[in-house]
């Protein structure tokens, strides 16, 4: 599977498990998509580690230092998996995947050429030592447990957007 | 999780069948999740995928002590503490043990069978700890004292109004039983008990030999907060869960979540290696993993070994008539429908389970969904064999195939029994009550045999 078809298979995967998904086409539009989608004065929290967090970081109206205190959590995903539309948080580089799990709304920022074609090209990627945490997020939280009824959003959050770039 | 009733199967799927919103519940459920696992399997090439972790698995298997082992070393090497426990009782203490030699308190707990097997919870209650169940279906069992009814969905068997009257009842909530609002609010009182828990308790779905790792898929996201935000985790798995090494996953994470729920993937799959290293802000800090044997390195050796191959997806007491119809409780023990039948048998002996081997139509729906290709029809069958050797079938079925046998071998002895059947039919009829013969046709005058003559 080549690039091209790679990204549209992310993104339709990635919408049936009901994650929101955008592509924005250049770097600047990628911080206006990533405003665009935070909530009127929602506290947000960014780590600002990585260049894209950073150039997203300083735009961001109600920025707040504690993860534990925001509702919206803006990151780069490591990278992403499309035969199953999920995005990849690890724990190098001192990120803290707790981040991405307890603020209800997710909003995901993944470049396009760090999208692998399926499971078997993802996992034959790591090494032997991997790093604490790999965690591969498929869609918001949810549960069927009463009833079968699908209800998203139980303990992680009920919101993951996704925007390509 | 009381004490085991496997024996009193009879009873207690007797019980279940005059149960009508049990019934209601269990049709309702098996057979939504049979159908979105039967779409989502269109997706992929079902046979090649399950022929690859049948392979997978089965060498494993073959070679699971090295497997173990190899294990221990690389997870002991990213700072983890393996434990290793050769039954039940020895896994609990070893918890109970580092629990509270930390003087821990309050345990945030996610989803794990072999915790329920070795009934973990009653002990570290004993022990005077507060220990919560956070997956939802797990938390509303724990609410209702019950034990799970289903190994990925525990609390299939309550309906919205069952759950709804709990909460109202024990979190002095306002009634409601709209499953959206009872989520949110489960998810108020966990998400308090998550930050202050100081330690989490965790299963496994799969341990990777290769980098000492373990693998947790969760829906709700519970199984992260619990691995990742209290500063200790232990990790409770049996041995059999072992993979080769992260390369060996993809084929399993196809087919577990299509298998379980019909989900391409589900929502969360963490991968945890050790405890958190320098520079990192995510791992707890102290990893404890007890691998329980509890009868496995016995069982891999004998003619059941293939039952150690489950993944533990569930899809075969979705399509189990049986399990349909009666639920898991009447089971009487962890693991119900057909994996059930021969894991209780396994695990707890035949005299405290044979019951179960007469669970099932033999239909085979079993084997044909089995992600991993377990013979389940085959293995109960075998149970049966199993059975009648140890003398633990009823003396009058024994008897009677005994007697059925004799008459059947001679044409003579065959006919004139069956004469003697319609003669005597009002007896029978009477003898046997109306709810066995009620349900026989009367023995014809003159039988088909002798009509073709």
């Amino acid at each position: 599977m080549s690039k091209i078809s790679k990204v549209p298979r992310f993104l339709e995967e990635a919408a049936k498990a009901m994650a929101g998904t955008s592509r924005v086409e250049s770097r600047d539009m990628l911080a206006m998509q990533v405003l665009a989608l935070i909530p009127q004065g929602a506290a947000v929290f960014c780590a600002e580690q990585t260049e894209m967090e950073k150039i997203i970081a300083p735009l961001l109206q109600n920025r707040v230092a504690d993860y534990r205190k925001a509702t919206v959590t803006v990151e780069q995903a490591s990278g992403a998996i499309a035969e199953t539309g999920s995005i990849v948080c690890t724990s190098e580089a001192a990120k803290s995947l707790q981040a991405s799990l307890l603020p209800s709304h997710h909003i995901a920022v993944v470049a396009s050429d760090m999208i692998f074609t399926d499971l078997d090209a993802f996992f034959a990627s790591w090494s032997s030592e991997p790093p604490t945490h790999i965690t591969l997020i498929t869609g918001p939280s949810r549960t069927a447990d009463i009833e079968l009824n699908l209800v998203v959003g139980v303990h992680g959050p009920e919101k993951l957007d996704i925007v390509l770039f | 999780m009381s004490s085991q009733t496997s024996l009193d199967f009879r009873k207690n799927a007797a019980a279940a069948l005059k149960d009508g919103s049990l019934r209601a519940a269990m049709q309702n459920a098996t057979g939504a999740i049979s159908r979105k696992r039967g779409d989502a399997m269109t997706q992929v090439d079902f046979e090649a995928l399950r022929e690859q972790a049948s392979t997978i698995r089965m060498k494993v298997l073959d070679n699971l002590q090295m497997y173990v082992d190899r294990f221990s070393d690389n997870a002991r090497k990213t700072g983890a503490v393996v434990h290793h426990a050769s039954d039940a009782s020895e896994a609990r203490g070893i918890i109970s043990d580092i629990l509270k030699s930390r003087k821990v308190k309050l345990v945030a707990k996610s989803k794990s069978m072999i915790s329920e097997e070795i009934q973990l919870n009653e002990r570290l209650k004993e022990e005077g700890l507060e220990v919560i169940e956070t997956d939802l279906g797990e938390y509303i069992i724990q609410l209702a004292g019950e034990s799970p009814s289903h190994i990925l969905a525990p609390a299939i068997h309550k309906s919205r109004q069952q759950v709804g009257k709990l909460f109202t009842e024990k979190l002095c909530c306002d009634y409601t039983e709209d499953p959206q609002t009872l989520t949110k609010i489960a998810r108020k009182v966990l998400r308090e008990k998550f930050i202050r828990a100081d330690a989490g308790i965790s299963g496994a779905n799969f341990a990777l030999s290769e980098s000492g790792s373990i693998v947790i898929l969760t829906n709700e996201g519970n199984g992260r907060m619990v691995t990742s935000l209290p500063p200790l985790h232990v990790a409770v798995l049996s041995i059999e869960k072992m993979l080769p090494s992260i390369r060996d996953l993809s084929p399993f994470l196809r087919l577990l979540p299509r298998s379980a729920t019909g989900q391409v993937l589900s929502s969360y799959v963490s991968i945890i290696t050790g405890t958190r290293k320098g520079g990192e802000t995510t791992g707890a800090q102290e990893l404890h993993i007890v691998l329980l044997d509890g009868g496995r390195s016995e069982i891999v050796k004998g003619a059941y070994r293939e039952i150690l191959k489950c993944i533990r997806c569930s899809a075969c007491m979705n399509v189990c008539p049986v399990y349909r119809t009666i639920g898991g409780h009447a089971y009487g023990w962890t693991y119900p429908g057909p994996m059930g039948i021969i894991l209780t048998n396994l695990l707890t002996g035949l005299e405290n389970a044979h019951p179960l081997a007469d669970a099932s139509t033999l239909c085979g729906a079993c084997n044909e969904v089995c992600p991993v290709k377990i013979p389940l029809m085959d293995l109960i069958l075998k149970l049966r064999v199993d059975k009648i050797s140890a003398g633990l079938a009823p003396a009058a079925m024994t008897w009677g195939m005994r007697l059925f046998g004799a008459a059947a071998a001679s044409p003579t002895l065959f006919s004139s029994s069956k004469r003697l059947a319609h003669t005597f039919w009002p007896l029978i009829r009477w003898m046997g009550g109306k709810d066995v013969a009620g349900r026989l046709p009367e023995p014809s005058v003159s039988p088909l045999r002798r009509r073709l003559k």
